[in-house]
């Protein structure tokens, strides 16, 4: 880690610390301040979006964990997180289970079914996997619809609110505290992880995964754990998608928002930490954009085409998507790079 | 009885328009090493426009059809040129990212020009239908599978004895090799990319002459994944034949289960469990080649 000139670090816990020098604290707490106190200045409309962003980053944290650090693209993120909701869902609605269990007995089924749609990556990678992956979220979708005794089909399946003992979060403000406190939790976790012995292994598999099976890294082991961790994040972000919304529907978890997933990711920059959260608060203000200006650019230009609104969003994603990769492959994570190290050496920039 | 001959007529006839879209992914795997993700908005861009040309617009068939071609070539050759080529050499994560941008762009770009849901392209084929045994097949269904074996017939010729057809092969070989011997690999890239445009138009024209012009069209990329999955992904032959399959397991699989199975939409997935169950047993598919990885 970059540190200001004349830091030292003297013993191992310093040099490990995330938060090494004052700044970095005093950083911190302003950080936490600011979104603990927001829904004091929010409106209801920027909470939802708050709300969706902090689901979204859960979810593409998962998403970099598996691809991003380990290298294993996955493109059905989204189904995944459809597996997680309806877990969690039916578990609270049918067997009252209290909420918390709910969200991680839905967190544990994604993983499991993510490592059974996992186990073709021990075999085959790249192209072969992606398409797997598309097979495992069409497949699973398929089933969310026609199961319709357990996931209520194409219609939902209602969904309780979220609460914490006897505490009933029913309001927006309280839904944001509970996702800021898991986003935070989940982006706290997924930072730890990667420094530990997994999380090297799994670069060590993304950089070449024969050289890691040569250097004792067990494969099927870290591949599969990969998956499970995965998913297990979109699992979680997809019960707490089903419980703020109160329905889980196989409509919030279509193959559009797996593609989008990954965008995100790649935006913000794969396989650092601090990517997934630019690349999905990007992603989301573009959309809040979109849909506040399009409908007014289409009554104050008669002459576009009728399509122009619905049209608009998906042409200026693939646009993002594409713009970036051809520009700045390594994504919004690695201007903030630049931006923190132009600032640490400023004014002497040599 | 009748029914499962015209199952199977239909399904061969619909595997040869998904083996001709599969052979334009073949094309740029073997030669570029990019998965094409946005073969399915491909062929829903290009079967909108021909609709533009032959119905919006007017055009008779012998104007609207060759406009339809040229407008694939300046579009693959537009892929290639703007999108592909800055991200030569980069890793295949990027590379299947980029289609699929590409497939969100594309598909943003349909709804923004044609905001219909649903549209018919005029009837090219005689509009009586054949009479094979007991079964009934429209005409469409004939023309199509002797479009597409022509066009395989063609295509093979191509690689075979053409200048450029052979240097393609060669590029799939051994992309350093090729350059050394002074043949210009990123032209070889941006024909390969023409290449796919057409042939994706091609099969767009063909499937919307029999289902119309739907948003359901993109499925028709996702199963010509499911085609170079179980043909190999780098074989033109395993291509060809698994297309076939994949259009007979669809359409007699999906006749037949629907009776067992009362789920609705069991056609749309029939080709992903295809894909897993390849997955499984055989990963590189009928005649792909698994090639040997050295550290």
């Amino acid at each position: 880690m970059d540190l200001p000139a004349g830091t030292r670090n003297h013993n191992y816990a310093e040099d490990m610390s995330i938060f090494r020098t004052k700044t970095h604290w005093f950083l911190l707490i302003v950080l936490l301040v600011v979104l603990f106190t927001a829904p004091l200045w929010f409106g209801n409309y920027w909470l939802s979006v708050a709300n969706l962003i902090g689901i979204t980053i859960i979810s593409v944290t998962g998403l970099n964990i598996l691809t991003g650090y380990c290298g294993q693209l996955s493109i059905g993120h989204a189904g995944f997180m459809a597996v997680g909701a309806y877990t969690s869902v039916v578990l609270t609605t049918r067997f009252n289970l209290p909420f918390l269990a709910g969200l991680i007995c839905g967190g544990i089924m994604a993983g499991i079914v993510g490592m059974i749609f996992g186990i073709p990556s021990l075999r085959v990678k790249g192209f072969y996997l992606a398409i797997s992956t598309i097979a495992a979220q069409a497949i699973i979708i398929w089933v969310i619809r026609g199961w319709t005794d357990v996931t209520g089909g194409y219609a939902g399946l209602e969904a309780g609110p979220a609460s914490i003992g006897n505490l009933i979060l029913k309001s927006q403000t309280a839904e944001f505290f509970l996702i800021l406190t898991i986003t935070i939790i989940a982006i706290f976790a997924a930072k730890n992880l990667v420094r530990t012995r997994v999380g090297r292994a799994f670069v060590a598999i993304r950089d070449n995964d024969l050289a890691a099976e040569v250097m004792g890294i067990n494969l099927f082991r870290y591949k599969l754990t990969a998956f499970f961790i995965g998913c297990f994040f979109a699992g979680v972000a997809g019960a707490l998608l089903a419980h703020t919304n109160r329905l889980a529907s196989p409509e919030y978890f279509a193959f559009t928002n797996s593609v989008l997933y990954i965008g995100m990711m790649i935006i913000g920059g794969l396989g650092t930490t601090i990517g997934p959260i630019f690349g999905v608060i990007f992603f989301q203000l573009l959309n809040v954009l979109v849909t506040k200006l399009s409908p007014a650019l289409q009554s104050a230009f008669p002459h576009l085409p009728g399509g122009f609104t619905s049209g608009i969003a998906p042409t200026l994603f693939g646009l993002a998507i594409i713009l970036f990769l051809i520009f700045e492959p390594r994504g919004l994570a690695h201007r903030w790079q630049l931006f923190k190290s132009s600032y640490r050496l400023w004014p002497f920039s040599y | 009885m009748s029914m499962l001959v015209q199952f199977v007529i239909t399904g061969l006839a619909i595997g040869m328009i998904y083996s001709l879209i599969a052979l334009g992914f073949v094309v740029v795997w073997k030669s570029s090493g990019v998965a094409n993700l946005s073969l399915g908005q491909l062929v829903l861009l290009s079967s909108w426009f021909t609709y533009s040309m032959l119905v919006q617009a007017g055009l008779p068939f012998y104007l609207g059809i060759p406009l339809v071609v040229i407008f694939a070539i300046i579009l693959g050759w537009i892929i290639e040129r703007i999108i592909l080529r800055p991200l030569i050499a980069q890793p295949i994560l990027s590379l299947i990212t980029v289609t699929l941008g590409l497939a969100y762009f594309i598909e943003g770009i349909v709804v923004i020009i044609w905001p219909l849901s649903q549209a018919y392209l005029p009837r090219f084929f005689p509009t009586e239908p054949i009479h094979i045994g007991s079964a009934v097949v429209t005409q469409e269904y004939l023309w199509a599978a002797v479009i597409s074996l022509v066009l395989f017939i063609l295509l093979s010729l191509y690689f075979r004895y053409n200048r450029m057809g052979i240097a393609m092969r060669a590029t799939a070989d051994d992309q350093k090799a090729v350059q050394a011997c002074g043949i210009p690999v990123t032209k070889i890239f941006s024909r390969s990319w023409m290449f796919a445009c057409v042939l994706s138009a091609i099969g767009g024209i063909l499937m919307s002459s029999i289902g119309g012009i739907r948003p359901g069209l993109v499925e028709t990329g996702l199963l010509a994944f499911s085609v170079v999955i179980l043909g190999g992904l780098d074989s033109f032959v395993g291509a060809m034949i698994a297309g076939p399959i994949i259009g007979l397991v669809e359409t007699v699989g999906s006749g037949y289960l629907a009776n067992f199975i009362k789920w609705p939409e069991i056609r749309t997935v029939i080709p992903f469990i295809i894909i897993v169950i390849v997955m499984c047993i055989k990963p590189y598919g009928l005649f792909g080649e698994n090639r040997i990885e050295r550290i």
